[in-house]
């Protein structure tokens, strides 16, 4: 009976509090759905979705799926910001078809949605407003180029003539450590770096492995195809997290800054590693500015302006020599 | 009333008295944006699927067993329907496909179980060597070869291990990790998509502000009522909560326990694969890594839904009550606009003190 009371005269108070407390100020309300709330690059867009939101005047509802990768919980999270009648999602898809059911039930209740990041099945400024991301895939070929630049240094006196093939050395090997199966904007950028590194004739000795959802995972994965890794002369991993999982078994295998090694995405770890030289090249998004265009498209479109339906938000080569220049500490903040 | 007859009166209702609390809570927290018709309907959608898995799981866990693989054949569920659509099967065939999946996981659990877990490897070698063979040389070679396998490994097992129950906790353990992989491997370590799904999205579709509810709450519901029935009035039901309360004495009593145990794993786990149903029709793709975690939500639903893990106890209308303070939970939080990281917090105190008052209540029921 007790505890029946307490229960009674609890719902009461929240019920007045409720009640007292009325709405808050009717703001715009703009819902941001990233692909996961755990990695650095997602707390980055996020700072820079807050910081257009403040710029801006608008509320932002910063809501992930708690696993990082559950694509079903992202479905569930739309459907409830379309129900809640939020003005505007913007949505980073953690699949490109899955979601698309879910951007039809937004476009029904006219919520207009933004996708970024990764791509979704579907006509940008059609079937949603925009679509704001890095063009993965040339930032993707950056990586690849500025590995094959490593491997193959051209002597100085053929800077400017046409690149020739020496056939009579061997081919260098690479590895390729893959993201998830079915993320688009790590696969567009795996294709690039797979396809600058094949143009120059490398010997893919691995680039069928999936690192998985976590450093932890990516560091067994990359443990698991050690000889490929002993033998390869360059690495590419297309995110923080399998750069990450890289780096741990490179260390693990003391081969760390004895392959050229090229990651995606920066995090302290990866920058202190940078420093130390093992490893060569980080290929950085700008996630901040990516956050705040999103949302600032979003706005735009709000207000009736008119807006391009592709939107590149850029990548940058961060190298020892450039790392402390002014432009790319903006960019690592 | 006096407080003895009160607390009497309420074990029944112990999980809904839970369930109503947690909405009171929700509602008072987050307001009409919560209480929002529509967002009712959104609740129940999103709790079809682990309802339907959790009703299955309330079967095996009354019957006295576990099933940690749930959310694994979820998955090999929706890569199964997708594969089937791809090559050209209609969506009703492709459903049926997903759930016989599912009875063939329940199966082979339960052979492991029941102690024929050398018939399984039996079984599995075959089928494994067979496939093998397949593309090599052909069906009539690979069948025989299968049958080959399947009479050796049979015969060792005939001779050295015969019977050999093992713990459902760990044949479901294994069965975790084996179905996960059977699902990536299908999968060909990607999402299936389908070309086209026919009518299965629409099991699961929202509905706009006057809809009606999703047909996959209504299978929920139906599921749960054929359920309960099952366990109350059938001697299957009967026996199963028998072997759960003391197998010993169910043994002596004569009832034949290995049978009615493959009945529980089969029908509970093709549960498991209708729920993987419903999983596809919401995600209109095939995916392997889908419904990790659900294992654990399903038998949290179970357990706040008043079940006893060792067996012997449990009700399926408690269970699915179970299921919607989880989703309440869930989506509570998201209106609340709360971090990841407190709305797991507060899940887990949910569950804690769900179950923990449940409890006190029974205990204070036992000692008048």
């Amino acid at each position: 009976m007790r505890c029946a009371a307490l229960f009674f005269a609890l719902t009461c108070f929240l019920a007045v509090s409720h009640a007292l407390g009325g709405e808050t100020e009717q703001k715009i309300r703009i819902a941001v759905i990233p692909k996961g709330t755990t990695h650095v690059f997602w707390k980055s867009v996020e700072a820079g979705a807050r910081k257009a939101g403040e710029d801006l005047g608008l509320e932002i509802i910063w809501k992930g799926p708690l696993q990082e990768n559950d694509r079903a919980q992202q479905i569930q999270l739309i459907q409830q910001f379309i129900a809640e009648g939020v003005d505007g999602i913007v949505l980073a898809p953690l699949d490109h078809k899955a979601l698309v059911q879910s951007a039809k039930d937004a476009a029904a209740r006219n919520i207009p949605l933004v996708i970024f990041d990764s791509a979704l099945d579907g006509e940008a400024g059609k079937d949603f407003v925009s679509f704001v991301a890095t063009d993965n895939e040339k930032a993707g070929r950056m990586a690849g180029e500025h590995l094959v630049k490593l491997v193959r240094p051209r002597p100085a006196h053929e800077k400017d003539k046409p690149r020739r093939i020496q056939p009579a050395r061997p081919a260098p090997g690479a590895v390729l450590l893959r993201y998830l199966v079915g993320s688009a904007s790590t696969h567009a950028r795996e294709e690039g770096a797979l396809a600058a590194l094949k143009e120059a004739k490398f010997d893919m000795l691995s680039d069928n492995r999936y690192a998985g959802a976590t450093s932890g995972e990516a560091r067994n994965a990359a443990i698991n195809i050690f000889e490929d890794l002993h033998l390869a002369s360059a690495i590419f991993c297309p995110n923080e997290s399998s750069t990450h999982g890289m780096l741990l078994a490179l260390k693990q295998m003391d081969r760390a800054g004895k392959v050229r090694f090229v990651g995606f995405d920066a995090s302290p770890p990866l920058i202190e590693a940078l420093r130390k030289g093992e490893i060569d090249a980080l290929v950085v998004q700008n996630p901040r500015r990516m956050g705040y265009l999103a949302v600032e498209t979003m706005s735009k479109h709000l207000k009736g302006e008119k807006v391009e339906p592709r939107i590149d938000t850029g990548a940058a080569l961060v190298t020892k020599d450039n790392i402390d220049s002014e432009e790319i500490k903006n960019l690592l903040q | 009333m006096r407080l003895s007859s009160f607390n009497r009166s309420l074990p029944a209702f112990g999980p809904f008295a839970g369930l109503l609390a947690t909405w009171t809570l929700f509602a008072c927290l987050a307001g009409s944006r919560f209480m929002a018709p529509e967002n009712q309907r959104l609740i129940l959608l999103q709790t079809a699927v682990i309802a339907t898995a959790a009703i299955g799981a309330t079967i095996i866990i009354m019957s006295g067993g576990i099933d940690l693989s749930v959310g694994s054949t979820i998955a090999l569920s929706t890569v199964v329907i997708a594969l089937l659509l791809r090559s050209g099967a209609p969506p009703s065939l492709a459903a049926s496909g997903g759930i016989a999946a599912g009875v063939l996981c329940g199966l082979a659990i339960g052979m492991c179980i029941v102690g024929r877990v050398g018939w399984f490897a039996a079984a599995a070698l075959a089928a494994g060597a067979a496939w093998f063979l397949w593309e090599r040389f052909g069906a009539p070679t690979s069948c025989a070869a299968g049958a080959g396998v399947f009479l050796v490994v049979g015969a060792l097992n005939r001779l050295f291990i015969r019977e050999l129950p093992l713990s459902p906790f760990i044949v479901t353990l294994a069965a975790w990790g084996a179905f996960r992989g059977l699902a990536k491997g299908l999968g060909d370590n990607q999402p299936v998509y389908p070309d086209s799904s026919g009518w299965l999205p629409s099991l699961m579709l929202p509905g706009g502000a006057g809809g009606y509810l999703p047909p996959a709450v209504l299978i929920a519901v139906a599921v749960a009522i054929l359920a309960s029935a099952l366990m109350r009035s059938t001697s299957l039901g009967t026996h199963a909560l028998a072997i759960g309360g003391n197998e010993q004495a169910a043994s002596y009593a004569g009832l034949p326990i290995a049978r009615i145990k493959m009945y529980v794993y089969a029908l509970g786990i093709s549960l498991a694969g209708l729920a993987g149903v419903m999983q596809f029709s919401y995600l209109t793709i095939g995916d392997p890594t889908t419904a990790s975690g659900y294992e654990l939500k399903v038998i949290a639903a179970v357990v706040i839904g008043g079940a006893s893990l060792s067996g012997g106890k449990g009700s399926i209308a408690g269970t699915l009550a179970g299921a919607l303070i989880m989703t309440i939970v869930e989506n509570g939080c998201t209106k609340l606009g709360m971090h990841n990281w407190v709305q797991e917090i507060v899940t887990g105190g949910i569950i804690l003190g769900a179950v923990a008052l449940d409890r006190a209540r029974q205990r204070r029921r036992a000692t008048p």
